[in-house]
């Protein structure tokens, strides 16, 4: 009984927590398409008919009506979150599809190019870290330190475009674009995750390095315990806290990059969705993809603040705002070379 | 001390081996694509849009009625060539003298994809439902324009009525937009038809997946081709694969190593690298109004005709075609392109004239001011354009104008925004062209009495020959009145001619019978693929 209101009291204001951040975001961006300059629904029919477009002010009144864009803002806002709160996300102005049908079709698409991606990301950075660690030489490491940073600084877009036309014009391994042919998601994921890979390997590579200078690390090199012993058994746990932090705000950069790689590549899914919306003003779907993001990010945010208590049992005790940022068992002492 | 240094970098060594033998066995287990052997029955086409829907009579995006035009037949074709029109499910068709008044004589045996047959009734719905649809359907809805009933005569004879004389709904008739769909799905709403559309076109819809690809099988059985198509029975190739692929590197990066057999939207900048003997490039100018200036004639500097007529004078449509235009089709020479019907080639009144445009605003007392640009009274001869694409062929007439004194204002605008402004009349100029198959272009772009106008213009002389063309069954005559309203516009510059857009496709030397019809879209029926 004790420990069901335990677990309560712990997970009712995270509950909240997400709450608040739907709520929030589905506000913002209300405010932010309600007050762009230009009215949505002739910018989404004009994206679907080009020039023939119909301007007649008695249509245009229908379609608000039917599109949940009449009333003033007030009622508009009131109107959509009562919709939302039924679970109906509206119907796409430019596509004439419901939003959730769209949002259902795309997402496996990215989720599946995302997860490739985060777990090439992390083979990176593990990688290099793993290599930087047991570099024999002191600029060697330091070269190995300096190579993924240049997975943040060339843009995906051009990163994307060079991947094809090596990998698919010059070598033919890989399918260009699309996502019919087997493979297909292959150069996406790896588009994506180099950023990606670059961000975790700066924060996961800085962990294992200041952890190495730790007295623990010092006594077991000292007890002669092999590199890659003391790497699974000393370093590795204690460079998973704020590596585990900047996953949970990779899931972010993610949905964010996958716009980029899925036009590039040709791939339907949320990018390239939240791409066309953007640009034909679809209101409806802007909002529905805002907000699933949103509830992705704080769903995953929730499962890392849960995390800390496995991965450091202390964290448990003194509640998870102790674990934020702290670094356990870490030294100012120098190791000896 | 040497040793365990030594004993480090072997390791490094044989871990770094490890991490690059793992990526390398990564790349390695994915297929190769192959080469297939002589000929073909798949075809691979890259294109640009993703069509979004499907439903022919509905859209209007290029790509989409590229795609659509496989999947439906219309009651007749259009000889691209001569304007002729001629029999396709219908085998005969009469215009009343009126032009209110048309008839059918469907031809026998023609099905749909689901097996139905085509019936005077099946016309029917269709026109019933498109008339039903209204502004859904934006483009049917203006060849329907006056729409009064559909009247079934016999068992195989149909007869259109409309309220006003409708000289465009013959040709009309032939375009992708009045294709025939099968009388369930005209029954169906707007939003279903966009995804299953089922016509009785040579081609079936097997799978389309949103911004990915859309997959048409070969209809067997099929017999009811134009007389224009080359080939009878059922299509030569089984299947078309239409894969989106919005990035235009990739697309032409994919036909130089045959992943795919055709793109659609070939760049300007490319046709160059593709004119070799290894591939094949189509080419034809969009029917209809060209990318042109489109006056506002209420506004003050924009009402005053010599200002317009210098305009004209004032841009080099040679040297605007040369910057941004495909290198395969001619400089714009007429209000209408030269793939329409009735054009009227007036490259002599068009022609590019620095001296004689100074000339024209000199003497009406637009005078050279301090920084270049020309003023009256005070006031500077300055302009603005409204437009939503082609900013390349608007800052090249920027630059021709300022040398005559003229300033122009690009305004750059979403597609909504602009026909916001088209809505409040809120603009000196539009730029924009409007592909129709029809010289009719020209009444709904500049008549204020068409529903769709952009142009604000009030001359009762064009007014009168807008309605009298629209109203003219006899062809020689009608293009006489055309002519006539042709000149008008250019003399009066009710539209400033820039550029003919061009439909400009690309496909491997293998492929063979592309075809475009009279609207510059796409017929894939007599295409043969070698590889």
């Amino acid at each position: 009984m004790n420990a069901t209101l335990n677990a309560l009291r712990y997970i009712a204001p995270k509950l909240a927590q997400f709450l608040f951040v739907v709520l929030a975001t589905y506000t913002v961006v209300f405010l932010l398409v309600t007050f762009l300059p230009g009215d949505p629904l002739l910018a989404a029919i004009a994206s679907k008919s080009g020039g023939d477009t119909v301007v007649d002010p008695e249509t245009l009144e229908r379609m608000r009506e039917q599109y949940g864009l009449a009333g003033t803002p007030w009622e508009q806002y009131w109107h959509r979150l009562g919709m939302l709160a039924q679970g109906d996300l509206g119907i796409s102005i430019a596509t004439g599809q419901p939003v959730a049908t769209m949002i259902a079709r795309a997402l496996p698409n990215s989720v599946e190019i995302a997860a490739i991606a985060l777990v090439i990301a992390i083979i990176i950075a593990v990688v290099f870290t793993f290599l930087a660690f047991l570099a024999p030489t002191r600029w060697l490491r330091n070269l190995l330190l300096q190579i993924p940073p240049f997975g943040v600084a060339i843009p995906a877009f051009l990163t994307g475009l060079l991947l094809i036309s090596f990998f698919s014009f010059t070598l033919g391994w890989l399918p260009s674009s699309g996502s019919r042919q087997p493979g297909s998601a292959i150069l996406p994921a790896i588009t994506l995750a180099l950023p990606v890979g670059a961000i975790l390997f700066q924060v996961f590579s800085a962990a294992v390095l200041e952890a190495q200078a730790s007295q623990h690390v010092f006594t077991a090199v000292a007890k002669g315990v092999p590199p890659r012993r003391i790497f699974t058994a000393h370093l590795l746990r204690n460079a998973l806290l704020p590596t585990i932090t900047v996953l949970g705000l990779t899931i972010g950069y993610l949905a964010a990059g996958t716009a980029v790689v899925e036009t590039v590549f040709s791939r339907d899914g949320i990018g390239r969705m939240t791409v066309n919306a953007v640009l034909a003003r679809d209101v409806n779907v802007i909002q529905g993809i805002v907000l699933m993001v949103a509830a992705v990010y704080a769903t995953v945010n929730l499962i890392v603040d849960l995390a800390y208590g496995v991965i450091d049992p202390r964290t448990r005790r003194s509640g998870r705002s102790a674990a934020r940022g702290t670094q356990p068992e870490t030294s100012q002492k120098e190791a000896s070379a | 001390m040497n040793t365990p240094v030594r004993h480090a970098s072997t390791r490094w060594i044989a871990a770094f081996g490890a991490a690059a033998l793992g990526a390398g066995l990564l790349a390695g287990c994915t297929p190769a694509t192959t080469d297939g052997g002589e000929t073909s029955d798949e075809l691979y086409i890259a294109v640009q849009d993703d069509p979004v829907c499907l439903d022919p009579q509905q859209v209007t995006l290029t790509t989409a009625l590229n795609i659509s035009r496989q999947l439906v037949d219309s009651l007749v074709d259009q000889d691209p060539e001569t304007g002729e029109i001629v029999p396709w499910l219908a085998d005969a068709f009469v215009a009343s003298d009126t032009l209110k008044e048309f008839t059918f004589t469907l031809r026998d045996g023609v099905t749909f994809s689901d097996g139905s047959e085509l019936t005077p009734e099946t016309v029917k719905a269709n026109f019933d439902a498109l008339a039903a649809l209204g502004s859904t359907a934006p483009l049917a809805s203006q060849y329907l324009a006056g729409y009064q009933a559909t009247e079934v005569v016999d068992e195989s004879t149909v007869k259109v009525t409309f309220a006003e004389p409708n000289a465009q709904f013959l040709q009309g008739a032939s375009t992708i937009t009045l294709g025939m769909l099968s009388d369930e799905t005209a029954a169906l709403t707007a939003e279903e038809r966009c995804l299953a559309p089922v016509g009785s076109g040579a081609f079936v819809l097997d799978e389309y997946t949103a911004n990915d690809a859309v997959v048409l099988s070969a209809r067997e059985g099929y017999g009811w081709g134009s007389s224009l198509r080359a080939s009878s029975g059922d299509a030569a190739i089984k299947s078309i694969t239409f894969a989106i692929t919005p990035e235009p590197g990739v697309r032409t990066g994919g036909l130089q190593t045959g992943e795919f057999d055709m793109i659609f939207d070939l760049p300007a900048i490319d046709e160059q690298r593709f004119s070799t003997g290894d591939y094949e490039i189509y080419a034809r100018a969009n029917p209809g109004i060209p990318t042109s200036l489109v006056p506002n004639t209420e506004r003050p500097i924009v009402s005053d005709p010599v200002v317009r007529q210098a305009m004209i004078l004032a841009t080099d449509r040679t040297e605007i075609a040369e910057l941004t235009g495909s290198s395969m089709v001619q400089p714009v020479a007429g209000v209408l392109s030269s793939a329409t019907p009735s054009f009227l080639d007036q490259a002599d009144a068009l022609t590019f004239d620095l001296d004689a445009a100074e000339q024209l605003l000199d003497d009406a007392g637009w005078k050279v001011g301090a920084e270049g640009t020309r003023e009256k009274d005070g006031t500077p001869l300055t302009v603005s354009v409204t437009a939503f694409y082609g900013q390349d062929v608007l800052e090249a007439t920027q630059v021709q104008l300022a040398k005559a004194g003229i300033d122009l204002k690009i305004n750059m605008v979403t597609a909504g925004d602009f026909f916001g402004a088209v809505a409040s009349k809120d603009f000196d100029f539009l730029s924009a062209g409007l592909t129709r198959t029809d010289p009719d272009a020209l009444r709904v772009m500049l008549s204020p009495a068409s529903e769709a106008h952009w142009a604000v213009i009030d001359d009762a002389e064009l007014e009168a020959q807008l309605t009298a063309q629209a109203a003219t069954a006899d062809p020689v005559e009608r293009t006489a009145i055309l002519a006539e309203a042709q000149q008008r516009i250019v003399e009066q510059a009710y539209l400033v001619p820039l550029l003919e857009v061009a439909q400009v496709h690309a496909s491997q030397k293998g492929v063979s019978g592309v075809a475009f019809d009279s609207s510059s879209r796409v017929n894939l029926y007599d295409v043969t693929v070698q590889r």
